[in-house]
């Protein structure tokens, strides 16, 4: 058995537009599903009744739904419904929003619900507006007991966006299943692919974990 | 714009044959990936130095790898290099099952370590050996913080199931979308598959916040 990764170095730069569009679309999703999620979780935490139920009904569909159901209807299913076309990479955004906020969301609520219910009512006590406590006193607590699970959201975004080949998202996952299907090299290719992706995540995941271990006392109480 | 939606009931058997495959491969995902996460674990925590150190780099990286592309490794890769040829539902199980097994490993071993040591060394000195305090101390109050995290997993691999598709391992994701692909009715057919899983997977997802809740440690 000889290997040869020639045919990586001799395709690099078809390997790379691949490893730019995974960093591309991770990071715009990783921001889309965090804004939605954020929106999504004051709504079920503020909202008004009907509009709770109906965001309890979302965030447990998605958790229900597996996120290549959600990517390829958007892709190929929505279109249809709304007489709209997509680029791939606009639909797995999309569909990756989507799913993604409903875990942004519940991270968000958590970590809001794990401030002590006392020290609102303490603020109030002093005089502070509702407002003012959710950004003086919840805020600054929870973002920090938030950080793990937003870090492991962040990694799981970024494995989420290899599912994106299945709808032909030119990203690292779809340019390997290309060239490895073009070299007849299944296994210099696929081999390669497994590396870049644990270069990219495992620095992700142990940087997280490290820099919540410097701010976890912020969100002691 | 006009829908068929009787496509997905002339097609009754083949996503029945499908979802029960789906539900199949969750079911021994699990049976495999439970008791090996459990040796994982232990070969982490009590091991001797070079097993711990390879346990602990099979979780880290089996953890860091998109499912998708452990899928397509073991389909294209293991053929090639050993000759043997599994079949797609073989290999599909292979991959869920290294990617779960890696993830259980590490709730194992988390659940284990977050029983304070205090409780082992108090155990010692009442006069129990390690095995003892193993059995009787830690495992019964690990089991109760594992337990909501394998609920979870459960889930995830659940869904998870639909990624060996793009093997053509006929589950539920791969049956719907060769139906939409011989009839044409993308929408009816997409959308039953999506029904479909949100059938059986919703209740699921209660289920795990009941037990989550049921299992809530107050400290």
């Amino acid at each position: 058995m000889d290997f040869d990764f020639a045919v990586i170095t001799d395709h690099w730069r078809f390997l790379a537009s691949g490893v730019g569009i995974t960093l591309l679309l991770s990071v715009v999703s990783g921001l889309t599903s965090l804004v939605a999620g954020l929106v999504v979780a004051l709504l079920r935490l503020y909202g008004p009744r009907p509009l709770r139920v109906a965001v309890v009904l979302y965030i447990d569909s998605m958790r229900a739904i597996p996120v290549l159901v959600v990517l390829v209807w958007s892709f190929f299913a929505l279109p249809i419904l709304t007489g709209l076309t997509m680029p791939p990479f606009v639909a797995a955004l999309v569909g990756l929003t989507v799913h993604l906020a409903a875990y942004a969301a519940e991270i968000v609520r958590a970590g809001v619900e794990s401030v002590r219910p006392g020290q609102t009512r303490a603020a109030l006590a002093l005089g502070m507006s509702r407002a003012q406590i959710v950004r003086r006193i919840i805020l600054p607590q929870a973002i920090v007991r938030m950080l793990p699970a937003f870090g492991s959201l962040l990694s799981i975004t970024i494995k989420d966006t290899a599912i994106a080949s299945v709808i032909a998202v030119p990203e690292l996952m779809r340019q390997s299943e290309t060239l490895a299907g073009q070299s007849f090299q299944p296994i210099e290719v696929y081999t390669f692919a497994m590396l870049v992706y644990f270069f990219i995540l495992f620095p992700v995941t142990r940087g997280v974990d490290i820099f919540y271990q410097r701010v976890a006392h912020l969100g002691r109480s | 714009m006009s829908f068929d939606w009787s496509v997905v009931w002339q097609h009754r058997d083949a996503l029945i044959a499908g979802t029960a495959t789906t539900i199949l491969l969750t079911v021994a995902t699990m049976a495999i990936a439970v008791p090996c996460g459990i040796i994982v674990a232990i070969l982490r925590l009590y091991g001797w130095a070079p097993m711990r150190a390879l346990a602990t780099a099979y979780v880290e990286f089996f953890r860091n790898l998109p499912l998708i592309l452990v899928v397509f490794w073991a389909f294209y890769v293991p053929p090639i290099l050993t000759g043997l040829g599994l079949s797609p539902l073989a290999t599909g199980l292979a991959a869920l099952a290294l990617n779960v097994t890696a993830y259980n490993a590490e709730t194992f071993r988390a659940g284990i370590n977050s029983i304070r040591r205090g409780q082992v060394e108090a155990a010692m000195v009442l006069g129990m050996n390690r095995v003892q305090a193993l059995r009787r101390v830690v495992v019964p109050q690990a089991v109760r913080r594992i337990l909501p995290v394998l609920a979870s997993t459960w889930v995830s691999l659940f869904k998870d199931t639909s990624l060996v598709s793009v093997i053509a391992v006929t589950e539920l994701a791969y049956v719907s979308m060769q139906i939409r692909a011989q009839s044409f009715r993308v929408l009816e057919m997409l959308t039953a598959m999506a029904a479909i899983y949100w059938l059986l997977g919703y209740p699921q997802a209660k289920l795990v916040d009941w037990i989550q809740r049921r299992f809530a440690i107050t400290e």
